[in-house]
């Protein structure tokens, strides 16, 4: 199996979220993204910080993680993405 | 013979104007390359991106300082008003291009080459140096044989990396096509810059220099538009 590359990686743990009706909490989120956890909190952390993904806590104060509107909009663009980096070799 | 010319003529002679729409087309592809490419690197913070970005941002500001300032200066009379003298200008104006053609080609080099290369800072940096030596010897103590012999230098560096680069492309064809652009943009760049360190050496040449140049940027500028949807 190739390893992932950490875009390809990015876009399959927004897929899941979005899969999710755009809300899953953060621990069957990362039984999904298939990582180790340590590997899990890294590009969690990466995605809150490029305000790709958001935390929100509801009224009975579970932790759940959704889409930001730039989350949704690099879902939408990944393929363009991922042909501008092979078309120029980048 | 100047003397005897209009105003206008005097201040922007025929053989001007080519130079000028050859600048400004070449700024405009430059900077619609940027800016096309901006959103995707937003989304992605991808360094790949972003080294491309920044490899025609700089070939932007070289193309401004080759010609473009002249015009702004002597059209509004800058030089006067600011009592700057030309030949100031000129040296500011050359260091400023050759410093910004050199990182432009470096930057669109590492673009290809940073993962293989192991991302790092001090490569950036010694980036920078190399291209602030050659804007200085450029400047300070160009003469022709050492402007030819630097760019013929640099020329073999960028053609071995290059070379290196379309040996581990993973898809043969699109990195041979690649491959060739990025050569011809490499040509051309070192025949762009002996023309402006040694004007009478290319002086036959000199449209069709303009003319090859403006119709590479033109090919990079189509991909991007047609990868990027702008």
């Amino acid at each position: 199996m190739l390893k992932r590359g950490k875009l390809e990686i990015m876009r399959d743990v927004l897929k899941i979220i979005q899969d999710n009706r755009n809300s899953i909490k953060p621990t069957p989120l990362l039984r999904k993204s298939k990582m180790s956890s340590i590997r899990f909190k890294e590009y969690y952390n990466e995605l809150i910080e490029r305000n790709l993904i958001r935390e929100i806590i509801n009224e009975r104060q579970d932790k759940y993680v959704t889409l930001t509107e730039k989350g949704f909009k690099f879902l939408e663009r990944y393929r363009s993405i991922v042909d501008f980096i092979d078309e120029f070799d980048l | 013979m100047d003397l005897m010319r209009p105003p206008l003529e005097f201040l922007f002679p025929p053989e001007a104007g080519a130079e000028l729409i050859y600048s400004f087309v070449i700024i405009v592809c430059s900077l619609m390359i940027y800016f096309a490419t901006k959103e995707m690197y937003e989304l992605s913070s991808y360094k790949g991106i972003k080294y491309f970005r920044k490899s025609f941002l700089f070939f932007a500001i070289a193309y401004f300082f080759r010609y473009f300032i002249k015009f702004i200066l002597t059209i509004f009379n800058l030089g006067n008003i600011l009592d700057i003298s030309p030949r100031f200008i000129g040296g500011i104006s050359l260091f400023i291009f050759l410093y910004s053609s050199s990182m432009a080609i470096f930057y669109l080099l590492y673009s290809v080459m940073w993962k293989k290369w192991n991302h790092s800072k001090l490569k950036i940096f010694l980036f920078n140096l190399a291209a602030l030596e050659i804007a200085i010897i450029g400047v300070i103590f160009g003469g022709p044989i050492t402007d030819l012999i630097l760019n013929l230098i640099l020329f073999v560096f960028v053609i071995f990396i290059l070379f290196i680069a379309y040996k581990d492309s993973k898809n043969k064809q699109k990195g041979k096509n690649l491959f060739i652009i990025y050569l011809l943009l490499f040509i051309f760049w070192v025949l762009n810059v002996i023309d402006v360190l040694i004007p009478r050496f290319l002086e036959l040449y000199r449209l069709m220099i303009y003319v090859f140049s403006i119709l590479i940027f033109m090919i990079i500028l189509y991909k991007v538009l047609k990868k990027t949807g702008s």
